[in-house]
């Protein structure tokens, strides 16, 4: 207890990198999500092949490792980020094809009558996806995306590996001081819990509110 | 003088995996296998080469007698078992790293383990399990193995959980640059600087106090922070003397500046509850560093990058906490 305690700023400054880091990604993979899965619904045969390309590459592909060559290929050819805006991008880049599959799912729950409907009142693509298709799907999936959320804020740990000090890092870093693991890596998952069940809390909530009741 | 340290990194299979992607798409200079495939062909140069210790240092290294080994010691369980279960790494070179060609683990820290399992068992019989610097403490009270050889630094809130046989090494941290800076000549010069560490390692916690208003990045692995030191995300990498010393060796683009700044001894973890194994383990290394095993092992190793012959042998307990 005492060695956790003892270094309460040190693992608060992680927290706080850690909770910037899951909103930042959250926001990004969000938005990246609406984009994928819209590309994937296109009627241009190209835009769908972008999408499930996207999709297929970065579900496929190990975190980490996207994470490790984003920070360390990138800069032999001149790109350099820094480190935290770099895992902000990687993370959002990855978990934007688990959302954007998410949100296809919620999308083919919207009755095909809804989009012939809009068609026939004379709206575009892009306007019934706005103001008819996407509304719908969005809210049918609520839960689902909760839970993306949730492994989102987990994979933030991996962040610590090149170099970003967030929640796991300075638990690593108080632990090398203290040498005890078990409390210290406790504290951590108890605190990665409470945000967990913070994000289980929103998402239930918003579900509540604006799931549609078929 | 010194010698070397490296105990990164937490997450060691993350550390693993990152290594490897690291050294494949970044040509850190790690010469990989370049032979040294058995230990017959000592002083290949190059890293991975490196490490190679003679096999006549095996058959001339010492066995314990029956009687050092009493009914119902851990040591008696060892030699029944037929070999030594340890906590390293793969991926420390010149410590511990594993030779991609003939998958044995080489280097002064792998050595040393051998060294103990022969003279345990008679045959130098080593399992290593691989270990994350946050999991030691918890491996050697769970008695998931029987000692940890993983540059484990000797320190007194340390040894409120483990026993320390030792210190069995003694080094101390340095300061590495890119090879075009001119401004950094030792540690004072970093105030106000970003300086990159392992992490993990003892220079996450020396660098506030010996450079302070330095800013800290760590990298999980050694040649992550080499890698970072070179793409300009720093301006100095922290890191043992000697593992910097072979980075600017494989790395022209780097140099070492100034002396090591901390003294950094390390000790072989052992479950604090047994007195007994932590004494005979006193005991093999008093007599290795007396028939001269012990600088036999360095010169294989950490040797063939530092300058000079084998330092004296640290003296056993004089460590704080060993």
């Amino acid at each position: 207890m005492e060695a956790l305690t003892a270094h309460l700023s040190q693992l608060g400054h992680g927290l706080v990198t850690t909770v910037e880091l899951t909103v930042v990604t959250t926001v990004g993979a969000m938005l990246l999500g609406i984009v994928v899965a819209t590309l994937r619904i296109a009627p241009v045969p190209l835009l769908r092949a972008i999408g499930t390309a996207y999709v297929e590459v970065f579900q496929n592909l190990p975190l980490l490792a996207l994470l490790v060559l984003f920070v360390f290929a990138l800069p032999t050819i001149g790109i350099t980020f820094p480190l935290f805006t770099s895992a902000a991008i990687v993370i959002a880049v990855y978990e934007g094809a688990y959302l954007a599959e998410a949100i296809r799912a919620g999308i083919n729950t919207v009755g095909v009558g809804q989009a012939e409907a809009a068609r026939a009142i004379g709206l575009t693509f892009g306007q019934s996806l706005r103001h008819v298709i996407l509304p719908q799907g969005l809210r049918a999936v609520i839960q689902p995306i909760g839970n993306i959320c949730i492994a989102l804020l987990m994979n933030t740990s991996l962040a610590a590996a090149v170099g970003v000090v967030e929640l796991t890092q300075a638990a690593n870093n108080v632990n090398l001081v203290e040498a005890q693991p078990i409390a210290v890596f406790t504290g951590a998952g108890l605190a990665y819990m409470l945000l967990a069940l913070i994000i289980g809390q929103v998402t239930g909530l918003l579900e509540r509110r604006l799931a549609i009741v078929r | 003088m010194s010698i070397l340290k490296m105990s990164f990194t937490g997450r060691r299979s993350l550390a693993l995996t990152a290594t490897a992607v690291a050294v494949a798409l970044a040509a850190t200079g790690c010469g990989g296998d370049s032979g040294g495939s058995t230990p017959a062909l000592p002083g290949n140069p190059g890293l991975g080469g490196d490490g190679v210790i003679a096999q006549s240092v095996y058959d001339a290294a010492p066995v314990a007698t029956d009687a050092d080994i009493p009914a119902g010691s851990t040591m008696e369980a060892i030699r029944k078992r037929g070999y030594l279960n340890i906590g390293g790494s793969l991926d420390a070179p010149l410590l511990a790293q594993q030779n991609p060609v003939s998958g044995t683990i080489e280097g002064f820290d792998a050595d040393m383990a051998k060294l103990l399992a022969k003279y345990i068992i008679g045959k130098p019989e080593v399992k290593t399990t691989t270990i994350g610097t946050q999991t030691r403490e918890a491996m050697l009270q769970a008695k998931s193995v029987d000692a940890v050889f993983q540059t484990y630094t000797i320190t007194p809130q340390r040894a409120t959980q483990v026993a320390f046989a030792g210190p069995y090494l003694t080094s101390g941290l340095a300061v590495g640059v890119r090879k075009d800076e001119t401004s950094i000549k030792s540690v004072k010069d970093l105030a106000g600087k970003t300086v990159i560490v392992g992490a993990n390692t003892p220079a996450v916690t020396a660098l506030p106090s010996a450079a302070p208003g330095s800013k800290q990045i760590a990298f999980g692995t050694d040649p992550q922070a080499l890698q970072a030191l070179l793409q300009k995300r720093g301006d100095a990498y922290v890191q043992d003397f000697t593992l910097l010393a072979s980075g600017a060796k494989a790395n022209p683009g780097m140099k070492v500046v100034g002396e090591p700044f901390t003294t950094e001894a390390y000790g072989i973890g052992l479950n604090k509850a047994d007195a007994q194994f932590k004494e005979f383990v006193n005991n093999w290394l008093k007599k290795i560093q007396a028939d001269g095993t012990w600088a036999k092992v360095w010169e294989g190793t950490l040797g063939s990058v530092v300058e000079g012959g084998a330092p004296t042998p640290p003296a056993l307990g004089s460590a704080d906490g060993s």
